[in-house]
């Protein structure tokens, strides 16, 4: 009764103490420091490898002065919106921000700021199909976020635009793809028949 | 025949009770072997191989042994290709849980059929015909990954590559013509084993390529397209070795085998019946869908499960995915083998019971890797499972032999088509919905494994007994002779077309373990020792 009992809550103490180092930051504890548009109209679709989108980010003045004196680098990405997560779990949203999948594509990365940044990006080729937003991170000197910014509504509905991508196939590829399947065929084909002729001549 | 004839007692030379089912070489008497082959290995009157030797290429025997193991290996490869390539899949062709879980299904599919048909295709044409048109005509569903741009080419690509997987039988198949029956049980397990070591492979191959060819510049989207062309040309080049350096018989090729009639004598559909009307036949359809079901489903998510899961890069869950599948190079015979040791000292029960432990450990760990939440703990549990699964598979083909003398191929073709359901079953049930995550998937699908493992305890041989009962003291039924003979009728046992049962029941006593010595003699007598 005695040993075992203090090991036991020895055991547990320590181990939510090691927890408690890992506690992670959650989305819902950030401020809502920055301010940021993106540049495609609400439903426009822009093709991945040609079109551009331009993000501009600045900080909220809604909030005091002082308030951004923590915020260290801002890093803008590529957001998926609810409805290209839907059935899709390694896309999801959650709260506790190393396990939150939402923001999968990195656009750009830059010091902080408080006066208002631009950037254009070309949309890379290998970004999926989907429905988007565009949010940034602010980060402190511990690489931690601790504000944030996005170019739609809190729920997420506004202001989405879409990127169609590229296929990934090539005509070169396609007729690589004939070409050895037919000669795949004929091989076999072409033994079998040889065979059977030297099987009827040879009897 | 080779036996040696008249005196009492003779029917039991060279039977004892240490003779392993499984071994790498035929040292009864009973075997002759025959002098006058010249062959690099000692032969029987059939001219079969007596001994393995692994690492010889002499033909024809281990020369077909290595053709066939490969062609398997190359199918596995490309089955599974796209398993660890998932993750770039999904988002290039917009693909969701459902798509990803229903083309997991697809591919195992397909082999069901393919693999039943394969049984008749090897009889007409003989299995080196069986084996290169299955190759070379799934070639190009390999190829055509190329042109998929939805979910649905996606689907049906995948179900056409798995076709390839009918490649198992016409390897089975093959080693049975060069192979003598006692050391068929290694030859087979080792060349199913290894076979089944592909679906690891490409794991580790795939994201290799994948990651190789994007060096050289191509985007993510076109890189996978292309990292394809090397499992289909894989298919091509094994095609035509097997055309070329393969035959269907140690003295030839398929003319021969029909001349000899070796082409089964014995009715289809009596040998369907005697199949399909023997319980134990069921039990291991199911028993092997949750062994070798669940080694197929694996080998379809668990790569995806450790990228999403663990947060890490493609090549690093590759290489954890290939780690289970590559575990098949010791495991599965490794199973077979835990099958033999218990069988020499207690007999079938110690088979059943072996395979009860190893089946239900497998889903025991299972259900642990579904719940792991760190990684280094998380493949220990797979790598157990892994070792628990793949053993099941050996330890199932070394009890199946003795379910049936007579209706062996089709017994053996079942439990292979009811892997293949099993596979699909899961895929299904567990990892296509988006309500269930893939952890609780594992974990479920680990329940299953321990739940249809059960089913072992009701496996009853009159002459052995089961887990649970020992074998009945009824002179008669208790004998082996009773069970494999009441497979023909009285008819049938006029023509004498019972004789292969009388000797295989003969030479199956070794499944009493320690009791053989024992056994009191059964009043059957074959008409030899009359």
């Amino acid at each position: 009764m005695g040993l075992p009992t203090i090991l036991f809550l020895a055991f547990i103490s320590l181990s939510s103490l090691a927890f408690s180092c890992y506690a992670n930051g959650t989305f819902s504890a950030l401020q809502n420091g920055l301010l940021v548009t993106s540049s495609p109209k609400a439903g426009q679709v822009l093709k991945a490898g040609e079109k551009n989108i331009t993000v501009t980010w600045s900080f909220n003045k809604t909030f005091p002065a002082g308030t951004d004196s923590a915020y260290k680098t801002v890093k803008v990405k590529l957001c998926y919106a609810p409805i290209s997560q839907e059935n899709r779990p390694w896309r999801k949203t959650k709260d506790e921000l190393n396990k939150d999948r939402t923001c999968q594509h990195k656009i750009v990365s830059r010091p902080y700021s408080p006066s208002t940044n631009t950037f254009t990006w070309t949309i890379e080729r290998d970004i999926p199909s989907a429905t988007y937003f565009v949010r940034a991170y602010v980060f402190d000197t511990k690489d931690k976020e601790v504000a944030y910014g996005q170019a739609t509504d809190a729920a997420k509905k506004t202001n989405l635009f879409e990127v169609e991508a590229i296929t990934g196939r090539h005509a070169s590829l396609d007729i690589a793809s004939v070409c050895f399947s037919v000669f795949a065929i004929v091989s076999l084909a072409g033994f079998f028949y040889l065979e059977k002729r030297k099987g009827k001549t040879s009897k | 025949m080779g036996d040696i004839e008249g005196s009492p007692g003779s029917s039991m030379h060279g039977v004892t009770g240490r003779e392993p089912v499984l071994a790498f070489s035929v040292a009864s008497p009973i075997v002759l072997t025959d002098p006058t082959a010249k062959f690099d290995l000692p032969v029987d009157s059939e001219h079969k191989a007596k001994v393995f030797k692994l690492f010889s290429f002499a033909n024809p025997h281990m020369r077909t042994f290595h053709l066939s193991w490969i062609s398997f290996f190359t199918c596995f490869v490309s089955t599974f290709a796209a398993a660890p390539l998932v993750p770039i899949i999904r988002d290039n062709l917009n693909l969701t849980k459902g798509d990803v879980g229903n083309a997991g299904v697809a591919s195992v599919s397909g082999s069901i059929f393919s693999r039943l048909v394969m049984g008749a295709v090897c009889d007409l044409l003989g299995p080196r015909y069986g084996c290169a048109f299955v190759i070379m005509l799934t070639a190009p569903t390999v190829f055509c990954m190329s042109f998929v741009a939805d979910a649905s080419g996606y689907i049906a690509v995948r179900f056409m590559i798995g076709f390839s997987l009918a490649t198992f039988v016409t390897c089975q198949y093959w080693m049975s013509t060069m192979f003598n029956g006692k050391i068929i049980g290694t030859v087979n397990g080792t060349a199913a084993g290894w076979g089944n070591m592909g679906g690891g492979a490409t794991q580790l191959i795939m994201p290799l390529l994948y990651d190789l060819i994007q060096r050289f510049g191509a985007t993510p989207f076109t890189a996978w397209r292309i990292a394809f062309f090397i499992p289909g040309w894989l298919h091509v080049i094994m095609g035509i070795l097997v055309l070329t350096l393969g035959q269907d018989l140690p003295d030839g090729n398929l003319g021969a085998l029909q001349k000899k009639g070796d082409v089964s004598k014995d009715k289809f559909s009596k040998v369907f019946w005697y199949a399909v009307t023997n319980y134990r036949t069921w039990i291991f359809v199911l028993l092997y869908g949750y062994s070798m079901g669940v080694e197929l489903s694996t080998d379809n998510v668990i790569a995806e499960y450790f990228f999403d899961r663990f947060d890490l890069k493609l090549q690093t869950a590759g290489i954890i995915a290939a780690t289970f599948g590559m575990a098949n190079l010791l495991a599965r015979p490794f199973g077979g083998y835990a099958s033999d040791v218990a069988a020499q000292r207690f007999g079938m029960r110690g088979r059943l019971w072996t395979l009860w432990i190893l089946q239900t450990l497998g889903g025991v760990f299972c259900i642990l890797l579904g719940r792991s939440n760190s990684l280094p703990i998380a493949v220990t549990m797979m790598i157990i499972f892994s070792v628990g699964a793949q053993a099941a598979c050996g330890a199932t083909f070394g009890i199946i032999p003795f379910i049936s003398r007579r209706s062996l191929g089709i017994i053996s073709g079942m439990t292979g088509a009811g892997g293949n359901f099993g596979s699909g079953l899961t895929q299904l049930l567990f990892f296509t919905s988006s309500q269930i995550s893939t952890a609780m998937g594992l974990t479920y699908m680990g329940i299953m494994i321990v739940a249809c493992t059960m089913p072992v305890t009701l496996v009853h041989f009159p002459q052995w007994g089961s887990m649970f009962l020992p074998p009945s003291r009824d002179v008669v039924k208790g004998s082996e002779e009773h069970y494999y003979v009441s497979e023909w009728t009285e008819d049938e046992k006029q023509q004498g077309m019972h004789q292969g049962s009388v000797k295989f029941a003969e030479n199956s006593r070794s499944e009493r373990g320690r009791r053989v010595a024992s056994a009191p003699t059964p009043p059957y007598a074959t008409p030899n020792h009359a």
